[in-house]
């Protein structure tokens, strides 16, 4: 029967293929599938994380996008822990290697922050002393960089020393260099006071007390909302000594 | 003259703009588009901190490399297949100058850059900041101006598009990345003094005398960080125009020797 088909479409019509090739089509499409269904699953094995490349051989190989290139390494290396059984792979990854990647993406984006969070929350947040010890370290050392900017992190680090390694002498040397060094108008005023917090839970009531006093006398804190904090802060600290006293004589 | 003149390099842009539509070349720069949004809803849901600078960042990158590839294949093929189909050598055979072939194609060229930086632009404007996005878009068209430049010199000069292309994305990434590996001669790690050495940081420093700053073009830090400055444009404008200026000549120079 004579069709118009050739007058509407440019192609032959798909009866038109050999049998042959349509099978042979199909059979190679299922192959593939078949082939891919043998293969090992795709699992990023976390001690396979290998040193960082030096960030010009990135600038370079990103073609001049220091920025694009910096989350993408930020998405790449998080990748590492987003396998399953994420707890495990942290235990496996080398956590110095590891700070070398966070330093040399923070290097493609000096004003990124991710490498900070992750450092702090994600990788710092594995229940081994040494490995938390690490990323600890990390953020002390780059908050020693440029406090004004690294302050929040360390601020997690005073709370991670504190509640999580129960070094209150780490704690007390992370919230020191943090009321000495993070000294911009950036700064908030409880990010300075953190100290006061681990001297309290120290028992050293009123060298927390003293402190805040050197504070406000040296008028370094000239926000009223702070002032404000502060003077509730001595309050709070008397009255606890107060109580201490009392039961004492008890 | 001038006004048949004026004429004749207007009806030629206006048929490379026609060619274009034809091309199905929007319908692949929608394409970029979708894949684009794909990837970077995607990218949005696995960063976890600085969710908007993350896609912003690898949208901007990705779409500037898609519209200089998209740009270079269709000048770089359309060009050829008027070389291979003999409709440049009927253009020739009527009374119109080289030079004004060359200028016809050049604007309809221009013409379709501004539509691809464009439309790449509205998807930006979903994530980063109007203005930023615009003096990024300013840039990115000016960037186009100096690939679609190029391409032609290459397509001149080699004839053939495996050459054309090759030389397009050499020139364009060494454009890019001179200053880099300049700096990385400049101040080395440890010092040589070797004349192997000082020979190459010689030739070094001739490229980046001879190639456009292309790593000033178009910076995704403007999106990310909302540094941009109208300002920044002046300098790249001035860039574009010298450089294209340098490009049409070389192209010219190859076109009025080629025999057809």
């Amino acid at each position: 029967m004579f069709n118009y088909y050739h007058y509407i479409y440019k192609d032959r019509p798909v009866r038109d293929v050999p049998k042959g090739i349509k099978i042979a089509l199909v059979a190679a499409l299922f192959l593939q599938l078949l082939w891919h269904s043998l293969q090992e699953p795709l699992i990023a094995k976390a001690e396979d994380l290998a040193p960082p490349l030096s960030t010009r051989t990135y600038v370079m190989s990103s073609l001049g996008e220091p920025i694009a290139v910096s989350k993408f390494l930020n998405l790449w290396l998080q990748a590492f822990d987003n396998q399953p059984g994420a707890s495990i792979s942290f235990h496996q990854l080398n956590y110095t290697r590891l700070t070398q990647w966070l330093d040399t993406i923070l290097e493609l984006d000096p004003r990124g922050y991710y490498p900070m969070l992750v450092a702090a929350r994600v990788y710092g947040s594995i229940n081994d002393a040494e490995k938390k010890q690490i990323m600890m370290d990390y953020i002390f050392y780059k908050f020693s960089e440029n406090p004004d900017k690294y302050w929040r992190w360390l601020a997690h680090v005073v709370i991670m020393a504190k509640h999580e390694l129960k070094d209150l002498d780490l704690a007390l040397k992370y919230a020191n260099a943090l009321s000495e060094k993070a000294t911009g108008e950036n700064v908030p005023y409880w990010a300075k006071d953190m100290k006061i917090i681990v001297l309290e839970d120290m028992g050293e009531l009123e060298a927390a007390k003293i402190l805040v006093g050197a504070l406000i006398a040296s008028k370094e804190i000239t926000d009223p909302y702070e002032l404000n904090f502060l003077t509730h802060k001595i309050a709070v600290l008397e009255e606890k000594s107060l109580k201490k006293q009392q039961s004492v004589e008890k | 003259m001038l006004i048949n003149m004026s004429s004749q390099v207007l009806t030629i842009a206006r048929f490379t703009i026609i060619e274009s539509l034809r091309n199905r070349f929007l319908l692949l720069s929608f394409l970029v588009i979708a894949i684009s949004f794909s990837l970077v809803e995607f990218i949005g849901d696995l960063a976890i901190t600085e969710h908007r600078v993350t896609q912003v960042a690898i949208l901007a990158a990705f779409l500037r490399m898609s519209a200089v590839v998209i740009i270079t294949l269709f000048v770089v093929s359309s060009t050829v297949r008027e070389l291979q189909d003999k409709t440049l050598e009927m253009i020739l055979a009527m009374p119109i100058r080289r030079g004004s072939y060359y200028l016809g194609k050049l604007i309809g060229y221009f013409y379709i850059a501004a539509l691809v930086a464009v439309i790449f632009a509205v998807l930006l404007l979903l994530y980063a900041d109007p203005e930023q996005v615009v003096i990024w878009t300013i840039s990115l068209f000016f960037e186009l101006v100096l690939v679609v430049a190029l391409s032609l010199v290459m397509l001149f000069t080699f004839n053939q598009v495996p050459s054309a292309l090759t030389g397009v994305f050499i020139i364009y990434g060494a454009s890019r990345i001179v200053t880099s590996i300049f700096l990385m001669s400049k101040f080395p790690i440890i010092a040589h003094t070797s004349a192997a050495q000082k020979f190459m940081d010689g030739i070094i420093e001739m490229l980046t005398w001879l190639l456009p700053d292309l790593h000033r073009y178009t910076q995704t830090e403007w999106l990310t960080y909302n540094t941009g400055e109208w300002g920044a444009l002046l300098p790249l404008l001035g860039q574009t125009m010298i450089y294209l200026v340098f490009l049409s000549f070389i192209a010219l120079f190859d076109f009025y020797r080629k025999n057809f």
